[in-house]
This record gives C-alpha cells, sequence and structure tokens, in this order.
C-alpha cells in the first residue's frame, strides 16, 4: 500500500492536501470534458460542452481561493476526512468512456461524479472553520447539488424519452 | 231588458252583402272609437262603435296594435329556444303556453313525463287560473265603475304571485314548465304558504260576492246584457265559462282530461242565461273550483321524485315528422298548441288557439249592436278578452 | 232588487280602518331563495365553451376576451357578456351550463344612468357577485348528455391468448348516442395538434352522412383509421363535457367515421391528385410525419418516394403498437389511400446501407427526415447487457414481422409507459397461448398514480394478468451462474420528482424485492438512430440538445433537408401527422421558390 492511500485512510488530513485534491478533481473533470468534446458525435456535443464549461468555473473558483491570504493561512490544519473521499479521490482518475461515447454513459459518468463532490463538499463545509474556505465549499456543495439535480433532469429527459 | 228604447227605424238597413250602409252625412250617426287606448279595453285593441244616439248600431274590432309575431318567431328558434317566449303570448295567465307547447313537444319527440312534474304542472296551472279570475274580477267591477274590487283582487293576486316567484323564480313569465317536466320541487313548507294566502283570498271573494253580486247597481248593468245567442256557440267555437254560462257545460279538463285532472274532485260551474251577469257568476265559481283543487293537488301530490325527464341534448334536437293538437281548459276555454314538425331541428308551423280570438275579435261584433254605449266595455270584459293571444 | 241589495255592498266599508296591505317602500325587499334575478359567473370554473352563447334565444349573450382570463387547453379564455336589453332571465344559460359556473342572484334591482352598464360581464365586481340565494339549477347538467354511450369490447377471457382487436366500434344507434351529446364549443379543436373539425364530423355522425364526416377527416388528418383506435385523444381531455360528466368519445366516433365508409368510396371521396408539377420529394420513413407529408406532397403534383426501412409501411404504427390495439389492415387501408395519390414507398430500403442520403439529395429537390425514435434505451444496471435483456421496441417490432421471440413463463417489464404495457400485453398473449399461463411482472418508478401509460393500459393489462408493481427502480438483472437472468433486483422509490417536479428519485434500499423472470424487457424510452447522416452532415447540421434543430416550419440548417416526427419533436401519431402537413407546407414553399427561380 502506497503512503498516499495510507494517508487516505487514516481519518485526518491537513486543508491543504484536501484543497489540492479538489483542486485536481475540478481540473481534471474540466480537462476529461474537454478532451471528449470533439471525439462525441455533434448531436451530444452539446452536453459535454455544458459539462466542461461548468467544471471550469469550478477551477477558476479554487485558482481564486489559493491565492487568498485568508485561505493560505489555514491550509496547515487538520481536519476530518470526509467518509466521502474515497469516492471523490477516485474521481480525479478518468475513465475510459470508449470512442465516441453516448449520451447515456456520459451523464451516467456525470452524475456519479456529481454525486461524489456534492458529498464531499457537504461534508468538507461541515468540518471546515469558518472563513473564506468554509464559504467556498459551502458554495460549492450547494453548487454540485444544483448541478446534480440539473443532471438528473437531463436524464430523465433524454433517457426516459417518449415514455408513451 | 234595457232601460233606453230606441227607435230602430231610424237604423241603416244592411245591404246585400249583410253589412250596414250608414251614412255619417245625416249626422244621424257618430263613430266612436273604444280604444286602443282606454280603460275598459282589456289590453291592445279598440273596438270601432257606430252609435245612433246611446245606442250602438254596429261595432267592428280592430287588432293589430300588440303583434310580435310569436309564431313566426317559434319557427326559427330550437325546440328548447321556443320555451322561453311562448309563456308570453297571454301575459296574465302564461303558463296554459308553457304546459300546450312541453306536451306538444313531448308528444311528438316521445318523451315521458315523471309523474312528480304532472302533478307541478297541474297545480302551476291552477295557480294561474286563479290569477286569471283574480284579474278578471277586477276588470268586470272595473268597466262598471266598482274600482274597490280591483284593488282587493290586486292584492290577493300579488299574495299567488309570491307564491308563484318561490315556486318557479319569477313572478309573471315563469318559465317552469319546460319540454321533459318542469324546473324545480316544491320549497320546503310551500303548502302551509299556500294555504294562508287561499285563506286570504277566500275571506276578500266573501266581500266580492256582497259588493258585486248582491248589488243591485251591478245586477241591473249586467242582468239580460249581453246574451249571447244559443246559436252562435257552434259557429263561433265559444267555450268554457263563457260557454258554461249559457248551459253548455264544456270543460277540457273533465271532457278529455290530461294531466292529473282525473284524479282531483270538481265540478265544472254552469248557469243558462248566458248574459254578463251569468258569465260572472259562472267564473267566481270557478274560482272556488281552483281554490279546491289547488288543495288537493297539495295533498294528493308525490312528494318526491324526479321532474325532468332524460332529454336529448337540446343544442341539436331533432324532432321527427309530425303533428299534434294540444289542449286545455284556460279560465277563458279552450287553449291549445297545433304543431307541426318536420324531422328538422325547429318547428315547421305552431299555432296557437287562445281563446280570445274567437270570443273577442269574432263573436264580439255579434253581441255589440244594439247595446248602450256605457255597456260595451262590461260586454267585452266580460266575454274575458286577453288580445296578446289573439295576436300571437 | 231589494233594499238589502242596495244595502250590502256598503259592508266594504268595514274596511276602512284596515293597515294598507301595500309594501311603502318596494326597493329592498329580498325575492325569493330561487328568484331568477341577476346572473354571475364563476371565473375559474368557467371554461368559455360559449354554450350559454349558443343556447341564448335573445343573442343577449357574446363572448368576450376577459382581462386576467387566459386562453390555454380546455379554456377559451373567453367569458360570457350579458346585454341585460335583451336578456329574458329564462336561464337557459344556466340550465345548459358545463360546467355550473353560471348561476344567478335573487338580485333584482339596479339603476345607472349609463345604458352601457347593462351589457357587463358577470363574475367580475358586481356587488351580488357572492351572494347565495338565487336561481340555481336542480340535479346538475341534464340539457345535454353526461354518460358515455357503451361500445362493446372483447371480454379478457376472449382475447388473453389472442391478438384480436379489442374494441368492436360503436355501432350506429350507440355512436348516434354519443354524437348526440356534443355541445359543439370546439375546445378540442384547439387542442386537437392536427386541429381536426371534431365538432363537425362528430354533427356529420349525427346527420348520419357518413361522407361528409370522412371528407372533413381527410381535410386534416390522412391516418383517421389509425388515430380512430390508437390516437392520445388529448381532444378528450380538454372537451367541455367532462367537467360534469364523460367526455365525448371522440377517438371512437372518429373511427365510426371510417368504419362506416367502405375503401371504394373512401378513394372516391378523396378524389385525385393534383397534375404532376415536376417536382421530386424524397421522404425517409414511412411512419405517420413521412407519410402525411407525403400525401400532401402527393396531392400538390409531386412525384415523392418514401424511403422505408423495414419490410412494411407504417413505422411505430405497424412495428410498436400492438395489433390488438390497431389491425394491420386499418393501418394498410390508410396507406392504400395515400399510395393511391401516387405515392411512392419502397420498403426495406435502409437509407444510409441501401442507398446513401447523398442520392436522396442529388435526386429530388427537397429531402425529409422522418425516421422516429426506433431505438429502445437501456437503463444500464449491472447485469443488463448480455442474453436474456431485451429492448421493448426490438421485441415489439420482432413479434410484427412474425419472427419467433422468446416466450419464457416468467418476464420482468421495467418501464410505465404505453410501450411497457404494449410489450407486456404482447408477451402476456404469447405465453397465455404457448404456456396456457401469464407470467408477467410490470415494474415502474412512477406510483400508480402517475403512470404515463393511459389509464385503460392499467386496467385492461391487470385483466389479462399483468401483475402491475409501481414506485420500484431498478438495480440489477439478476442471473445464475451460467449467466442466465433469473429476475430483476429492485428498490421502493420514495419520490421521484423533487419538490420543483425535477426527477430526483430517492430510493428506500431497505425494501429490496427481487422480481422473478427469465427475461428482462427494458422499455424506459427510445431514440432515434441518426447514423445514416454520416459524420460528415452530423458535423455540418445545427443541433437542439440531441436533436436536429429545427425551425417552426420544420426546415434544417441545410436548406435541402427537413425533418419531421418523434425523432424532431414527438410524441405521438396525431403530433406526427400535425406536423407533417406543416413540414409539406413549407417543402412546397421551397419547391415553388426554386420554380420561381429558375
Amino acid at each position: 500500500m502506497s503512503e498516499a492511500n495510507k494517508a487516505k485512510l487514516s481519518n485526518k488530513a491537513s486543508v491543504r492536501e484536501i484543497f489540492e485534491t479538489a483542486t485536481e478533481f475540478e481540473r481534471v473533470a474540466h480537462a476529461f470534458y474537454s478532451a471528449l468534446i470533439p471525439n462525441v458525435s455533434k448531436n451530444i456535443r452539446w452536453l459535454v460542452e455544458e459539462l466542461a464549461e461548468e467544471e471550469l468555473e469550478h477551477v477558476e473558483l479554487f485558482t481564486k481561493l489559493s491565492q487568498d491570504p485568508g485561505v493560505e493561512a489555514v491550509m496547515s490544519a487538520e481536519i476530518a476526512r470526509p467518509v466521502a473521499d474515497g469516492r471523490f479521490s477516485d474521481c480525479v482518475h478518468t475513465p475510459d468512456l470508449g470512442i465516441d461515447p453516448d449520451d447515456q454513459a456520459v451523464l451516467q459518468y456525470a452524475l456519479m461524479r456529481e454525486s461524489a463532490a456534492m458529498d464531499q463538499y457537504t461534508e468538507l463545509a461541515e468540518s471546515t472553520p469558518p472563513g473564506p474556505l468554509k464559504d467556498a465549499f459551502m458554495f460549492l456543495a450547494n453548487e454540485e447539488t444544483k448541478h446534480k439535480a440539473e443532471l438528473e433532469k437531463i436524464y430523465y429527459e433524454i433517457v426516459h424519452s417518449g415514455g408513451v | 231588458m234595457l232601460s233606453f228604447q230606441p227607435d230602430r227605424s231610424q237604423y241603416p238597413q244592411p245591404g246585400p252583402d249583410g253589412r250596414l250602409e250608414v251614412d255619417l252625412e245625416t249626422g244621424k250617426y257618430l263613430k266612436l272609437w273604444q280604444g286602443p287606448n282606454h280603460p275598459g279595453i282589456t289590453g291592445n285593441m279598440s273596438v270601432e262603435l257606430t252609435v245612433c244616439g246611446d245606442e250602438v248600431v254596429e261595432g267592428k274590432t280592430h287588432v293589430g296594435y300588440l303583434h310580435r309575431g310569436f309564431e313566426k318567431l317559434m319557427e326559427r328558434r330550437t325546440f328548447i329556444q321556443v320555451f322561453p317566449i311562448v309563456c308570453r303570448v297571454c301575459v296574465p295567465e302564461p303558463d296554459f303556453n308553457e304546459y300546450c307547447y312541453a306536451a306538444a313537444v313531448e308528444e311528438l319527440a316521445g318523451i315521458e313525463v315523471p309523474e312528480m312534474a304532472t302533478w307541478m304542472r297541474t297545480l302551476i296551472l291552477e295557480m294561474g287560473r286563479f290569477n286569471s279570475y283574480m284579474m278578471f274580477l277586477g276588470g268586470i267591477s272595473g268597466s262598471l265603475g266598482l274600482g274597490l274590487v280591483g284593488q282587493w283582487m290586486t292584492y290577493v293576486r300579488d299574495l299567488m304571485l309570491d307564491r308563484f316567484e318561490e315556486l318557479t323564480g319569477a313572478r309573471i313569465y315563469h318559465m317552469f314548465i319546460l319540454p321533459g317536466g318542469v324546473r324545480g320541487h316544491l320549497p320546503e313548507g310551500f303548502a302551509a304558504r299556500m294555504e294562508e294566502v287561499l285563506q286570504t283570498a277566500e275571506k276578500y271573494l266573501a266581500d266580492v260576492d256582497r259588493v258585486m253580486f248582491s248589488n243591485s247597481v251591478f245586477r241591473l248593468r249586467t242582468e239580460g246584457v249581453g246574451v249571447i245567442d244559443p246559436a252562435l256557440f257552434e259557429r263561433f267555437g265559444v267555450t268554457g265559462p263563457n260557454a258554461r254560462a249559457g248551459g253548455v257545460v264544456k270543460d277540457v279538463r273533465k271532457d278529455s282530461p290530461y294531466l292529473v285532472y282525473d284524479q282531483l274532485d270538481f265540478i265544472p260551474a254552469s248557469g243558462k242565461d248566458s248574459d254578463i251577469f251569468t258569465r260572472v257568476k259562472v267564473r267566481r265559481a270557478d274560482i272556488d273550483n281552483s281554490i279546491g283543487l289547488i288543495r288537493q293537488i297539495l295533498e294528493k301530490m308525490p312528494k318526491s321524485g324526479p321532474v325532468m325527464a332524460r332529454l336529448p341534448n337540446v343544442l341539436h334536437w331533432k324532432i321527427p315528422r309530425g303533428e299534434t293538437y294540444i289542449k286545455g281548459e284556460c279560465s277563458r276555454g279552450e287553449y291549445g298548441y297545433y304543431m307541426v314538425t318536420d324531422g328538422s331541428g325547429y318547428p315547421r308551423r305552431i299555432n296557437v288557439r287562445g281563446p280570445s280570438y274567437t270570443h273577442a275579435m269574432a263573436l264580439l261584433e255579434h253581441l255589440i249592436p244594439g247595446t248602450n254605449i256605457s255597456d260595451v266595455a262590461a260586454l267585452m270584459v266580460s266575454l274575458h278578452t286577453y288580445p296578446p293571444e289573439i295576436e300571437r | 232588487m231589494s233594499l238589502r241589495e242596495v244595502l250590502t255592498p256598503f259592508t266594504a266599508w268595514k274596511h276602512v280602518l284596515d293597515a294598507p296591505v301595500t309594501i311603502p317602500d318596494p326597493i329592498g325587499r329580498e325575492a325569493a331563495e330561487r328568484y331568477r334575478g341577476f346572473h354571475q359567473n364563476d371565473m375559474e370554473t368557467c371554461i368559455g365553451c360559449g354554450t350559454c352563447e349558443a343556447i341564448c334565444q335573445n343573442g343577449a349573450i357574446d363572448m368576450v376576451p376577459v382581462e386576467g382570463q387566459v386562453t390555454e387547453k380546455g379554456d377559451s379564455g373567453l367569458r360570457p357578456m350579458i346585454d341585460y336589453g335583451r336578456c329574458c332571465w329564462c336561464a337557459l344559460c344556466v340550465d345548459v351550463c358545463m360546467t355550473g359556473s353560471l348561476t344567478m342572484s335573487n338580485e333584482y334591482t339596479w339603476v345607472d344612468t349609463d345604458p352601457d352598464a347593462f351589457r357587463f360581464i358577470p363574475g367580475l365586481e358586481e356587488p351580488w357577485k357572492d351572494k347565495e340565494a338565487g336561481y340555481r339549477r336542480e340535479g346538475g347538467r341534464e340539457l345535454s348528455g353526461t354518460k358515455r354511450s357503451h361500445m362493446g369490447e372483447l371480454a379478457p377471457a376472449l382475447r388473453g391468448d389472442n391478438f384480436s382487436e379489442i374494441c368492436a366500434g360503436f355501432t350506429r344507434e350507440e355512436a348516434i348516442l354519443e354524437a348526440d351529446r356534443c355541445v359543439e364549443c370546439g375546445l378540442c379543436v384547439a387542442t386537437c395538434p392536427a386541429h381536426m373539425s371534431i365538432p363537425d364530423y362528430i354533427a356529420a355522425v349525427r346527420d348520419q352522412d357518413y361522407d361528409r364526416g370522412l371528407q372533413l377527416l381527410y381535410e386534416t388528418n390522412p391516418f383517421s383509421e389509425v388515430c380512430g383506435r390508437i390516437c392520445t385523444h388529448k381532444c378528450e381531455t380538454s372537451c367541455a363535457a367532462l367537467h360534469e360528466g364523460d367526455p365525448i368519445a371522440i377517438r371512437w366516433l372518429k373511427r365510426h367515421i371510417i368504419d362506416n365508409v367502405p375503401m371504394e368510396r373512401r378513394l372516391e371521396l378523396v378524389g385525385g391528385a393534383k397534375p404532376a408539377n415536376g417536382h421530386r420529394v424524397a421522404i425517409v420513413g414511412a411512419g405517420p410525419g413521412g407519410l402525411t407529408a407525403a400525401y400532401d406532397l402527393a396531392r400538390e403534383g409531386c412525384a415523392v418516394t418514401v424511403f422505408e426501412a423495414l419490410a412494411a409501411p407504417g413505422g411505430m404504427m405497424r412495428y410498436g403498437i400492438p395489433e390488438y390495439r390497431l389491425p394491420y389492415d386499418a393501418l394498410d387501408r390508410d396507406v392504400a389511400v395515400i399510395q393511391a395519390m401516387g405515392v411512392e414507398i419502397r420498403c426495406n430500403m435502409r437509407v444510409g446501407r441501401d442507398i446513401a442520403l447523398d442520392d436522396l439529395k442529388r435526386d429530388h429537390d427537397a429531402v425529409i427526415l422522418a425516421i422516429g425514435l426506433q431505438m429502445g434505451r437501456g437503463t444500464r444496471i449491472p447485469g443488463s447487457e448480455g442474453p436474456g435483456v431485451e429492448k421493448a421496441v426490438d421485441l415489439l417490432r420482432r413479434i410484427t414481422a412474425g419472427e419467433d421471440v422468446p416466450v419464457p413463463e416468467r418476464v420482468v417489464v421495467i418501464g410505465g409507459g404505453n410501450v411497457a404495457f404494449d410489450i407486456a400485453r404482447s408477451m402476456a398473449r404469447l405465453q397465455k397461448a404457448t404456456h396456457g399461463t401469464v407470467g408477467v411482472t410490470l415494474t415502474a418508478l412512477e406510483d400508480r398514480a402517475h403512470f404515463l401509460a393511459d389509464a385503460e393500459e392499467l386496467i385492461e393489462g391487470a385483466e389479462e394478468g399483468v401483475e402491475i408493481i409501481d414506485k420500484r427502480g431498478p438495480q440489477e438483472v439478476m442471473r445464475d451462474a451460467s449467466g442466465a437472468v433469473t429476475g430483476l433486483r429492485s428498490w421502493a422509490v420514495t419520490s421521484i420528482f423533487d419538490d420543483q417536479g425535477r426527477f430526483a428519485p430517492a430510493y428506500d434500499q431497505a425494501d429490496e424485492r427481487v422480481h422473478e423472470g427469465a427475461m428482462v424487457i427494458e422499455a424506459i424510452g427510445q431514440m432515434a438512430d441518426v447514423s445514416l447522416l454520416g459524420a460528415e452532415l452530423t458535423e455540418a447540421l445545427d443541433w437542439n440538445r440531441g436533436r436536429i434543430a429545427i425551425d417552426a416550419g420544420f426546415r434544417t440548417s441545410e436548406p435541402w433537408l427537413f425533418a419531421v416526427g418523434d425523432a424532431v419533436k414527438g410524441p405521438d401519431v396525431i403530433n406526427a401527422v400535425a406536423d407533417g402537413h406543416r413540414v409539406a407546407q413549407s417543402v412546397m414553399e421551397r419547391v415553388s421558390l426554386q420554380e420561381g427561380i429558375s
């Protein structure tokens, strides 16, 4: 078992560690969706484009936070490691959706990610000391919840289409 | 018995066509119009009188002042749309139009009316007859200068209108009897309130008996006046109290019972002198009949049950080709609707037979000659004339 | 004459001291409880059907727009305005009112110096607006029928093992009775996507003029025989009669007309096409959208060729809807009329395989894509890949094509729409015929009240032995060691939509069940197979959230290409028919324009 994995098993983590994983999570997602855009058929490209755009906003949010002195001050603090962390960290690794994945596959993957992110940020927001970082996590938790609900609606409309 | 005996040798002689040749230039004769705007005329018609002194030599009836073309209007309306306009054919006793029209439609369309509705209809018709007689008594006494009875009867009629209002939702044009049945049940406590009205009416009618029939002036002015020659009954289709006062005992309610009259007890009033006095007497007795009938109906009628039959969709109701004549005994005599249908959504022809048509328009011309000018109004009223039913 | 008769009349003097019987001030005297006074109208209950206007013999009622009342499904947005210069207070308008919104108060005095004030809209601000007393019709709506006419149907015992048509259709007597109930308000016309002349053809049934009825049907719908059987009949959900009784059976009356006109007469009545105009149009897909466009264009004189991938025309009408709902010969007759207009239908011609879309583009003035939603969606839950799991649309297609389909004794269907019921009831029939028993379990996310399927599907499906289990979320297709399907594992659904009505299923994982079955059929949704477009055209076209982007005239971003039907709009036959007419119009505009240029 690698050191990194051992660290993940412990129930404490530094804010820096959590912050970096989250940044990575959003960055990887943005890169993944961006790379996927030209590889999907044009008729479902709108979906991937929307997803990439969404993630980019989150990356920008983290970049801004990292330059915030208030955030820097709490970076070395230890906070409880979220239960959802494992699932969340796994999402840093992008899956292989195959050549020309269809809308349902993309949606299912996105839903899984949103669900993990929603749980992660919710827990983080609860355990982070008050300050700009807590606000950011709360904002993200809220964002991901809305995002997930939106994706589920799209999923119902597309997959359960023509339920006649 | 006339108190005034004119010199009849002075009268003009009838020409070959039976009409009088009146030469007004001689100054012996005068044309006198009674109506159309005259308190002695029961509505919008007029009588053109030729008088010689006080005596009327000739009387010609004129109608047309109230023509609304109802029969034609009916031909342009669907079967349900005719329903609201028929009552307007006769203002003082509108319900007969509603009944006759509804019954004609029901017969031609093959609709069976629920039993409850037939009792309600009978009740309405008797209430209507009662009110019609109230107006008559006021009219006949008024035409002889006895205004008091008119005031009393207007009050009693108004009490009955209150009952109409609570039962039908309207005072004059009730629009309650429609093809298929009637619009509703009796309101709670209706019979008790009706009984109050009837008792009040009886009290006032006793007074009427005293001031009219036990009144020497009234008797002098009406006895032996306006006698209908028995030969005219058949010729002019005289019906109702006008016929019964002359000994011709005809009453559609008895002769060919409709609605529930066969389940009710009454004896049509009659007389034999056929003058104004007897006609008024017969009607007065008929009021008692109506009061008794209303009481019987309220006692015998079913307490619950449907009042409307299932109708087809009235918006495009078509009635098969056919014809029928529905008649009933209204306060003036035989009232009838002759209806022809051609399978379309509109009646092809409806003819309303109102008794005033024969009584007041045709028969009256034969009764007028020889009477005193001042008796013409009473004579006309005694025939119980409703001009609206003449002009349909 | 006695002295008594001279004196007696003087007894009247006894009344001299009586109190007067007259009412000194009649203003304010309360009228009777059921007095027919001034009108009241409950604006919310009123649907603006105008039946009051129709029955008014005085012409006193006009239906007018009213601020705050919107035109929507089942509500014209108009409200009655009554002219008291004409009204005779007969209350027929109250008696005939379809919703009971129009009543009368017992108020009867109204003074105003403005004569126009007496032409008013009840229900706005009149002082007697909320008065309780007044005329109300006794015992509901009686001037037009409230009960739907009877129609013969095959009893469950007689239909369980075969695909015979269930509904017998109205007899003439039944149809006349049903047609009689219509009040001709026309709210249905606005709701029908094709705006069929519903009140007029119902009137034709009443008049027993089936020729006229058929001509009216063909004015707006060349698939009247199909729609007369399987239309989603949204018209009946806006029928004025449904407020106090059953809505008019519009769908069955349409079928009744078609059933009563022999085929030769139908062709005669529909008449021939206009002379050829030299334009050529290709249509991809012989479903209701494509064939309606084909019918219109052929009648206009275009040479129309329809390319159909499957062996027979009809699309989902043939390969989706089971025969017990829509017999093939009924569909064949509708198609035959279209073919009689000169439309050439080339079956077994899959565009992209047997012929290239480019070829169609080259040889025609315009191409219409009417490809429908032919591919079934899957749940993609664990175990759903592999044999034993089928898509409903695939199975239905194979049943229609006469192919052998596996008929295990127990089958589980996922889905609660009409397609799910179509396959469940088809499989039930095959099971009954093969095994003598029915073993179909249908599971759906929705609760019974919110099934997407028509209500009669639930009733008839249950009658035929389909076990319907609502509120189940599929989790896994269970397989034994050999990989054979043994059932479906599901969780109970605690809620399916969030408080904003968005899809957000929540499950109760403790309530887990396994529905036994050797086959699982997914009937959750469908999608269009757009592979025929090819990469280049896919790239060139504009798209709108997964569907080919079209404008109001069903034009795609490529001027020669049009698209119609479920693939771009959905969701049913009558919509496809309506859109078929519109796309045909757009195509005609394009070809006429080309004519002008050349």
